[in-house]
């Protein structure tokens, strides 16, 4: 096997922006309201050099009113799920990790329902419950899953699966109990949905989610380790435990992070790193960056489906994720065993 | 050699930061101070997260400091990606600032948040600040020719007014009268497209909290549509609510003279059910799971309207009950709407015998009341349903012939009800009383 150039990083990185960016341009051009190609390449040519003079104030309002924010959302949301559930699977060493079977994303759906219900219209309040939410949980799950001092992978596994089931047994609770105008937006938040802008500026989002990412990244040679066992790691001179602290952190911020922002869209976080893998290898210097922008690929071209496939009616965008992510992921495993 | 390294990245990030801090104070003195402390200490915090992070990975084999460069390298590149991409997506945030920032060779730009642009071309009517019925304030144009309502009851609203040409489009849901099938629909009132609803060019998108999300409204105030969202919770409040949408596409005197009409005939109603004991009734929104009105919804306020109460006092709007407590409670009269459950004869004979229903003393004497399904939707149209409802619950206060001829003018109900467990019903009726 060839060892990993950063030459090999960078070119694979690059490939994955140019996709990234078609897949944008896309899904710009997609949408109820006609555009061509050319209007689009002009209206973000001038957005972009400030002249929104020049710009028919039609199209100025659904690129970048619309179609942008809601694109960069699923960006932001897609490469925080992906790259927060390649940092679970390297942690437990356990391929079915993802923020969603370890009960983090619904202990961040239910601080952000909890902050709903309380507060519903203090901006960056939803991000900081859904956040401690997410963080709580993994707490409670991390220390459910030792035995005997030591971090068990199935049991841990357990430990998140029985609390995902008892938080979402919990918001269940709530939303039966609660009623009126909030409940119909929690309904199909609790499915993911994008078309529902961010109420905080997305610019303070990525700026947290540049952050965590450069945080969990500069772990990957020692996540590389950690996967080969955790004695192995702390006999190489990793600080087993320092790593598997940033990466529990930085991967419950990002959970935290977009299910605030866009509820609860499955399968991104466990297919993408999946999908990342068979492609290019499992070594996490490349797997981590490559997962953040496969996953943004991913989430922006099923929500691109979901406001397209049945217009002018939209699908939430979770339905489509797993309507879309499952034969592609049973294709990928069934040419690997080949 | 660690403790070499780790500084110098994060001087090189402070320094970064500090020069961008630096610039948006020089370009934008609208930035607070409070908003540069912040943002300063946003920076320092970066530092210190960065400083843990450097110190928290550590290499393994001895080429660290080339593989630390390399991935030092990459995280720049994409922080640098991402910044490219959040600049091209900041004007569309609405951030006055950032903008200005970006248009600095264009000192001249407007200040105006893109909320207060107009909507198309040409249209420069002077607009007037309203509040709407939850309190936010729209900018509504003096002269309203294009209106989407997001709403069945909002859509037939403005067909009573009579001001259908005005209606650019309404939902997939809108199917009343006929002529809203045939208006461009903007999806459904809960997740409606929004792209769909600004290639209307709508001067006003009427909206309404019994069915729209705040999502909705909120979303569609930010790209600079003036939505007004209606907010009843009774007759009263629903004829109010009506009058104003009247006034503010410029059909006052038909709002006013609708909403007269109607008081009128809700005010007969109630003269004539002022002595009738009230009648308790379940009524059923849904059969299966069994759900039924709480007692803040504008149907429970109806209910009262027509000389009813329902059984179940929830404060939920749409509580899912138990059977059981239906047993318990023994409802007068079961009321159901034609819209959901498409209740005819043979539903009622279906009704007779189902385990559980068939031993309600209700079903056993028929008294079994079908409205309209205008009952679900708060629009004018809703006196009618209270008046045919009236008119089922008390056969007795109203006289026979009369309740004949309204039969008669509504062929629907005849056809459901004016067969024998009707006639029971009216026998009966003093009994059940």
């Amino acid at each position: 096997m060839r060892p990993l150039t950063p030459r090999k990083i960078l070119g694979v990185c690059g490939v994955l922006f140019a996709v990234l960016f078609v897949v944008v341009v896309v899904s710009l051009r997609m949408g109820a309201y006609p555009i061509s190609v050319r209007d689009i390449v002009m209206t973000l040519f001038n957005g972009v050099a400030g002249r929104r003079e020049q710009i028919p104030s039609e199209f100025w309002l659904v690129v970048f009113g619309l179609r942008l924010p809601r694109i960069a959302l699923g960006i932001l949301v897609g490469a925080a799920l992906s790259t927060a559930g390649a940092g679970f699977q390297a942690l437990l060493r356990n391929p079915l990790a993802d923020p969603y079977v370890l009960g983090v994303s619904s202990g961040a759906a239910l601080g952000a329902i909890v902050s709903l219900v309380i507060a519903p219209h203090v901006p960056g309040l939803i991000q900081i419950a859904a956040f401690a939410g997410a963080a709580a949980t993994i707490a409670a799950v991390y220390f459910l899953g030792r035995r005997g001092g030591q971090l068990d992978s199935p049991t841990l596994l357990l430990a998140g699966i029985v609390s995902a089931s008892f938080l979402s047994a919990i918001i269940m609770f709530l939303m039966t109990t609660l009623s009126g105008r909030d409940l119909r937006g929690m309904a199909f938040w609790l499915m993911g949905d994008l078309s529902s802008p961010a109420a905080i500026d997305l610019r303070w989002l990525y700026f947290i989610l540049l952050v965590v990412l450069g945080s969990i990244y500069t772990t990957s040679s020692d996540l590389n380790l950690i996967l080969t066992g955790e004695q192995e790691a702390r006999h190489l001179g990793v600080n087993v435990n320092r790593v598997k602290l940033v990466v529990y952190i930085g991967a419950s911020l990002l959970t935290g992070l977009a299910v605030s922002v866009s509820g609860a869209i499955g399968y991104v976080g466990l297919l993408v790193p999946h999908v990342m893998r068979m492609l290019f290898g499992t070594d996490y210097r490349l797997l981590i960056p490559a997962s953040a922008l496969g996953g943004a690929i991913a989430i922006v071209i099923a929500d691109t489906l979901a406001r397209t496939v049945v217009a002018p009616t939209e699908l939430p965008v979770g339905a489509m994720t797993a309507l879309a992510g499952a034969p592609v992921f049973i294709y990928l495993m069934r040419r690997k065993v080949r | 050699m660690k403790i070499g390294h780790g500084p110098a990245t994060v001087i090189g990030r402070r320094g970064i930061l500090d020069a961008r801090t630096a610039e948006s104070q020089e370009t934008c003195p609208g930035w607070s101070k409070l908003t540069l402390f912040a943002r300063k200490s946003v920076a320092m915090s970066l530092a210190i997260l960065a400083r843990l992070f450097c110190f928290g990975a550590r290499d393994f084999v001895g080429e660290r400091l080339r593989r630390g460069w390399r991935r030092r390298a990459i995280f720049l590149c994409a922080a640098f990606c991402c910044a490219a991409l959040n600049c091209a997506t900041s004007g569309a945030m609405g951030d006055e600032s950032y903008a200005k920032q970006q248009s600095s060779t264009t000192p001249a730009s407007p200040s105006a948040p893109p909320a207060a642009r107009p909507n198309a071309s040409g249209k420069s009517a002077p607009a007037t600040i309203v509040t709407d019925e939850t309190g936010r304030r729209v900018a509504i144009p003096a002269d309203v020719k294009r209106v989407v309502t997001l709403a069945p009851d909002l859509t037939e609203t403005i067909y009573m007014l009579g001001l259908e040409d005005k209606l650019a489009g309404d939902t997939d849901y809108c199917d009343t009268p006929a002529a809203a099938k045939l208006k461009p629909h903007v999806g459904g009132p809960q997740n409606p497209n929004l792209e769909a609803i600004v290639a209307l060019h709508p001067d006003l998108v009427l909206a309404t909290t019994s069915i729209n999300r705040s999502e909705t409204v909120d979303a569609l105030a930010k790209v600079g549509v003036a939505v007004y969202t209606a907010n009843p919770h009774t007759v009263r409040g629903m004829l109010a609510s009506t009058k104003r949408i009247a006034e503010l596409i410029g059909a006052g005197d038909r709002g006013a003279e609708l909403v007269a009409q109607s008081q009128a005939r809700l005010d007969a109603i109630s003269m004539r059910l002022a002595d009738v004991p009230l009648v308790h009734v379940l009524f059923v929104v849904w059969e299966n799971p069994l759900i039924t009105i709480g007692q803040n919804t504008f149907i429970a306020d109806a209910l009262r309207c027509a000389g009813a109460e329902s059984v179940i006092l929830a404060k939920q709007n749409w509580p899912q009950i138990s059977f059981e407590e239906v047993v318990r409670l023994e409802p007068d009269y079961i009321v159901f709407s034609s819209s959901h459950t498409g209740f005819g004869a043979q539903e009622l004979a279906a009704l007779r015998t189902k385990a559980g229903w068939k031993d309600l003393r209700a079903v056993e004497l028929g008294h079994i009341a079908v409205v309209s399904e205008e009952v679900d939707r708060p629009s004018p149209g809703l006196v009618d349903a209270i008046e045919q409802l009236a008119r089922q619950l008390h056969p007795d206060v109203f006289a026979p012939a009369e309740n004949r001829k309204a039969l008669l003018e509504n062929g629907k109900v005849k056809m459901k009800n004016g067969n024998a467990p009707r006639r029971d019903a009216e026998s009966l009726a003093g009994a059940a009383l």
